[in-house]
């Protein structure tokens, strides 16, 4: 037990000293803006998605007019069982799904039509790690950041720092066929960010990893903040939600059911932690589905 | 479209080729066993045929295996969530293309060395200089595009890699039997008639003869250039709105 403390201080100081290293990007705000003055970076109003069903069988509602509005710089969390429509309203959000109604803005841009502008602005850490298998962890990086357009000297001073804050760099100059799990789930959140989005969704991004390289994530998701990134969260954990979110947002067969501050939550329903808040409201638990 | 994105798609397409054995294989190491096998068999005065006219046949043939190849490729990538990364990143479905039309035309270009070179002990005397030369490389690269193209249609059609590896022989069977080494009948002519393959095989033979004013050599690059466009466009159309789910 100790040891583990010791290392997440350890990894705490090292992960909030480097960070303050990378240089932030600037982005343009170009014309065709939707609202360049926003407070927000994501604005989500009534937005709706059914999938329809074969023929005898009942239409799937995802998500259901479902609105809510997420701060420049805030951590958000973005929490349901399986099934309750978080990564259907993620894919919403990143452009690979189309909404049945409703709106989606990301800082100021709608999905709809400004999906490219989006594109710059977003990192995106999927559920299941999507990595090249013949590619070693460092390729892998620096694929993503060509694709940014970013210019090799960026790309090797953001890959060197990142995979040092996630002590990835040695495993990162093999191929990524023999990584472990927890290490493919360090990668793919390297990835997500090696270009310095302002927007970074990461969905699930610690399933999988042991509880040391757990807490060494969250410090290092934490401290993304200080870089004034607008982090969209969705987790299983309520432990990582209670830690890392300003703000979360419980949602449940496709309707939100509830948001707020964590703190404030437990509060308002005099309970101990998020899960008894979310058995309160539902009457079920947020791991049931897993 | 991007160049610098293509050229970074463009390392990591030909990386895969390099690095995966089963791509190695059918890109380089197939044809040059192929050549070699073939070699054997037809340097036999008994079997009655040369290598000569089974020559062009064999470059065409392994062009073909592209469909396989590009079937493959795809369908692994959707299913391993690689293509939605890909899609959430700036890239532009015409880099991703322009990156996979081109990496595969340049293993054609290796395809045509190594075939070229190892069918030269066994007999292969092409009586050609450098223009013959570059009409042999320009007509199977444009051939290429067809194969990428029935690759993206078999993609998008499959369900997974397996399938994808059993459905490319729907394109891959015709071409092969009906215009590559082996001699269409007057039976087979009507059909091999609709063959890019049977094209390309007359026509390197007409430019392997030495002949460059043969009629075949412009037949076979108008009617595999039109061809070739019309299925890699459908196989980008139908890929695009059907396969990258």
């Amino acid at each position: 037990m100790f040891y583990i403390d010791l290392n997440v201080k350890l990894c705490k100081t090292k992960q909030v000293n480097k960070m303050s290293e990378i240089k932030t990007k600037e982005y343009e705000k170009p014309e065709n803006i939707i609202n360049p003055n926003s407070k927000f970076s994501i604005e989500v109003d009534n937005l709706r998605k059914v999938f329809n069903a074969k023929k005898g069988y009942d239409d799937v509602i995802a998500v259901d007019d479902v609105s809510f509005k997420v701060k420049s710089g805030e951590i958000f969390g973005f929490l349901g069982p399986n099934g309750a429509g978080k990564t259907t309203t993620i894919n919403i959000l990143i452009g690979l799904l189309k909404a049945t109604s409703g709106t989606a803005i990301i800082n100021g841009y709608d999905v709809q039509d400004g999906l490219y502008h989006i594109k710059q602005l977003i990192g995106v850490c999927p559920q299941e790690p999507a990595i090249f298998k013949f590619l070693t962890g460092k390729e892998m990086i620096e694929l993503f950041g060509g694709l940014h357009s970013m210019n090799k000297a960026e790309i090797k001073e953001r890959t060197n720092k990142l995979l040092d804050i996630l002590n990835l760099s040695n495993a990162s100059k093999r191929k990524t066929k023999g990584y472990s799990g927890g290490m493919l789930r360090q990668l793919n959140l390297i990835i997500a960010l090696i270009h310095d989005p302002k927007i970074a969704f990461l969905d699930e991004p610690t399933v999988g990893m042991d509880p040391r390289v757990r807490r060494a994530t969250w410090e290092f998701i934490r401290s993304l903040k200080k870089t004034n990134k607008t982090i969209f969260l969705t987790t299983h954990y309520i432990e990582e939600a209670e830690k890392l979110c300003d703000r979360v947002a419980i949602i449940d067969y496709g309707k939100l059911i509830e948001i707020g501050n964590p703190k404030e939550l437990i509060e308002k329903y005099s309970v101990n932690n998020l899960e008894e808040v979310f058995m309160k409201i539902t009457g079920r638990r947020i791991m049931e589905g897993m | 479209m991007n160049f610098k994105r293509i050229r970074v798609l463009l390392k990591m397409e030909l990386l895969k080729i390099v690095r995966e054995p089963a791509f190695l294989f059918l890109m380089l190491l197939f044809p040059a066993v192929l050549t070699i096998m073939f070699g054997f068999i037809f340097a036999d005065p008994e079997f009655g045929m040369s290598m000569e006219t089974v020559a062009p046949g064999l470059f065409g043939y392994a062009c073909i295996f592209i469909i396989m190849i590009v079937a493959q490729s795809f369908t692994e990538m959707r299913d391993q969530g690689l293509l939605k990364r890909l899609n959430i990143s700036p890239m532009t479905s015409g880099d991703f293309m322009a990156s996979e039309i081109i990496s595969n035309m340049i293993m054609v270009i290796f395809q045509v060395i190594i075939v070229y070179l190892l069918a030269l002990p066994f007999g292969f005397n092409p009586n050609t200089k450098v223009l013959g030369m570059f009409l042999a490389f320009l007509l199977m690269i444009v051939f290429s595009l067809s194969s990428v193209g029935l690759g993206l249609i078999t993609a998008t059609i499959s369900k997974s890699s397996g399938t994808a590896t059993g459905l490319s022989f729907i394109f891959i069977l015709p071409q092969m039997f009906l215009g590559t080494f082996i001699p269409v009948t007057a039976t087979t002519k009507p059909i091999a008639m609709f063959m890019p393959s049977y094209y390309a095989t007359n026509a390197l033979s007409a430019i392997f003869s030495g002949d460059l004013t043969n009629s075949w050599i412009i037949t076979g690059f108008t009617f595999i250039t039109i061809v070739s466009l019309i299925i890699i466009i459908i196989g980008m159309f139908l890929f695009k709105k059907f396969g990258n789910k």
